[in-house]
């Protein structure tokens, strides 16, 4: 609207003048207040938008799932549940993981969602591809590492492993760092 | 094109065009017969107009920010508290007490005295039809207004009034202050401060414990399933909040309702014992949600 | 390059005299508190608008948050007020936006009734106000039970059993209002619709009508 003004401005009046006119000091004036006016309802309205946004995001608390002697070369499915607040609403998802240990006996946990659409692939799911993991989806398959062959974009991703006690305990999930 | 040295002209409808040719988009009313001097809306008299806009917003901000809006506890049916509506309706809460406008009285009270009321104050025009509009030449509107206004004033000051009274009989605050005062304690505590009905899913308590692998091996997970949630059994979490430890004993030895058979020849076959069962059954009268 | 824009557009459809008329229009001077510090009673009126339209926004923000549920919707009022940054702000805003826009009103009201300034030919732009003012106090109803906190829930049972002792048509209206036979799911999500939807469609035409009403026949001469 300011803008409509100042150009009715220069068309009635001499073009240039240093010195501000009345009018044009009450717009900039009114200008000031409509922008504080709208500052002062927008910004606490906006600030509540954009939360969740802004959110510190913490790091996701470890769960406990199985004792470490239990886990072999040859993975294995496990599934735990986990505890999500999800704004007012609580629930549990329940997760699974695929977990194994390498030559050196550390061990690893992968996420079984598959990198290529996200369908859950799984351990020696087809003959035709033993010792890997299979999507019956679209027939992506990967390594025991999770390192992606066919189809996927991605090796599979990682869980956060802890050991505890003698117990494996499984936190958010990472992109795979074992291999690229 | 015929027209393409007019394109710097403004939009004018000509030919079939069946919109008559008006005066301006609203014919300015026109205030040279009122004294004094009139001055453009904008930025003028807006400008002044938005100060006071200004000054409320200021106003209205520091309450926002100084005063929580109230929230008391999640509605509870059988709960007791005393009912109050909102401020501005307290005089019509109030009125409806009064003998005239309750029991035998009840139609009068809610439909007849508010609609003639109402009605005449949006029928006000209608009925008030003199040309005097100063207020002290118009003593009939006038008296009327301001009986109705000292009314509703008395209404409303006497509801709020009897209701801190009843407050202070009943030895209560209100509830959203209760709920404040509960919830800054529990912050100090570091409790949970949430009212809300909680509707997750019941856990299972010590899932490390030894009597998990004699669920398994007692063939309770057919039915019941790995995790208890049930499978063609009832679920099993929770299931501490409907029996104790004898209750479970004694379904585990005779079965219940006809529905489940007694399994504890079952559970003894597969290598169990009496010690083992009994924990099983403590364990599972462990189960209940959590408080 | 905004000039461009604007001329480009006000070619085509002659936009101009459309916001000309609402910024150059004359204000008499026994309406400007400049003049007549008295006349500051003539700003409840825009101050009424000025409130109603925080209150649309903030309820428009309100929404990203609440859920009209019995489940759900205390849990998430609290979440919105305690957890969410500037949440006690926005609820504030429309909480005691809400009474303030009663206030404003009650007092253009006032000032409208005692200064005679409804009478011919404004005897239209009156009625329209009026019901104006009973849409507000709609709105303050069916706001109220939103949160679904016990308060709430007991004072929309007091007034849905008020609805229901007016002959005839009361029980129907109970159960209109009421979406069933108890206070409870149907209500709030009826109440929910009342308060969001429909009550501020009728509401922004009434406001349309009430603004080209006052610029029809300007304000009303001095006493």
């Amino acid at each position: 609207m300011s803008n409509q003004s100042d150009q009715h401005e220069s068309s009635n009046k001499p073009p240039i003048r240093k010195e501000m006119s009345r009018r044009q000091f009450l717009t900039y004036t009114l200008g000031g207040a409509t922008a504080f006016m709208m500052g002062g309802v927008a910004l606490p309205m906006v600030r509540f938008a954009v939360d969740p946004v802004l959110r510190q995001k913490g790091e996701g608390a470890y769960i406990k799932v199985v004792e470490a002697s239990k886990i072999t070369t040859e993975p294995q499915e496990f599934t735990f549940e986990l505890k999500q607040q999800d704004g007012w609403y609580l629930s549990t998802a329940t997760l699974t993981a695929w977990i194994s240990k390498d030559e050196k006996g550390k061990i690893y946990a992968l996420s079984p969602i598959c990198k290529h659409l996200g369908c859950t692939v799984g351990w020696n799911k087809n003959q035709e591809f033993p010792e890997q993991y299979f999507c019956p989806c679209h027939g992506a398959h990967y390594t025991k590492e999770g390192k992606q062959l066919a189809v996927a974009p991605k090796p599979l991703d990682e869980y956060r492993v802890k050991l505890e006690n003698d117990w494996i305990l499984l936190g958010e999930i990472i992109p795979n760092t074992i291999v690229k | 094109m015929a027209h393409g040295d007019k394109l710097k002209e403004k939009v004018v409808f000509v030919g079939d065009s069946r919109v008559r040719k008006g005066n301006g988009f609203i014919t300015p009313p026109d205030y040279t017969a009122y004294p004094g001097k009139s001055e453009a809306f904008i930025p003028n008299f807006l400008l002044k107009e938005w100060m006071v806009g200004v000054v409320v917003l200021v106003g209205f901000l520091v309450l926002t920010i100084s005063e929580p809006a109230p929230l008391g506890f999640p509605a509870n049916p059988s709960a007791s508290v005393i009912p109050m509506p909102d401020w501005y309706f307290l005089f019509l809460y109030q009125y409806l007490k009064y003998p005239y406008a309750s029991g035998d009285w009840v139609i009068l009270g809610t439909a007849g005295i508010p609609t003639a009321a109402f009605g005449g104050l949006m029928l006000a025009p209608f009925l008030d039809r003199g040309k005097e509009r100063r207020f002290y030449r118009r003593p009939i509107a006038s008296s009327l207004m301001l009986l109705s206004l000292a009314a509703v004033v008395y209404l409303t000051n006497f509801a709020w009034t009897h209701y801190q009274h009843e407050l202070k009989l009943a030895g209560e605050k209100p509830e959203h202050i209760k709920r404040e005062e509960q919830a800054l304690e529990n912050r100090q505590k570091g409790l949970p401060t949430s009212n809300a009905i909680k509707q997750e899913e019941i856990g299972i308590v010590d899932k490390e414990d030894t009597a998990m692998e004699t669920y398994k091996t007692a063939t309770c997970i057919s039915c019941h399933a790995a995790d208890l949630k049930g499978a063609s059994g009832p679920s099993l979490r929770g299931v501490g909040d409907k029996h104790d430890k004898e209750a479970i004993l004694a379904i585990i030895k005779e079965g219940y309702n006809n529905k489940m058979p007694a399994m504890y020849d079952t559970a003894i076959a597969s290598g169990l014992t009496d010690q083992d069962i009994d924990h099983l059954a403590d364990w599972l009268a462990k189960q209940k949600a959590e408080q | 390059m905004l000039k461009n824009m604007y001329n480009w557009i006000d070619e085509r459809l002659d936009i101009t005299p459309i916001w000309r008329d609402v910024a150059d229009h004359e204000v008499p001077e026994h309406v400007n508190p400049a003049h007549h510090f008295s006349a500051f009673v003539y700003c409840f009126g825009g101050l009424t608008f000025f409130i109603t339209v925080i209150q649309i926004l903030s309820g428009m923000f309100l929404t990203m948050y609440y859920v009209p549920d019995i489940i759900n919707a205390y849990g998430s009022v609290e979440y919105l007020q305690t957890q969410v940054a500037f949440g006690q702000i926005v609820r504030g805003m429309h909480h005691w936006g809400a009474s303030l826009v009663i206030v404003m009103m009650f007092l253009h009201t006032l000032r409208v009734f005692f200064t005679g300034s409804y009478k011919a030919p404004r005897e239209m732009n009156w009625v329209v106000g009026m019901l104006i003012f009973f849409v507000m106090i709609g709105l303050g109803l069916t706001g109220y039970l939103l949160p679904w906190d016990n308060k709430a829930y007991f004072a929309t049972k007091v007034t849905l059993e008020i609805a229901n002792s007016i002959p005839v048509l009361g029980p129907i209206m109970k159960e209109l209002l009421q979406g069933g036979t108890i206070v409870g799911a149907e209500t709030l999500t009826r109440f929910f619709a009342i308060h969001v939807f429909f009550l501020p469609a009728v509401l922004l035409t009434l406001l349309v009508g009430h603004f080209i009403m006052i610029r029809r026949q300007g304000i009303s001469g001095p006493l």
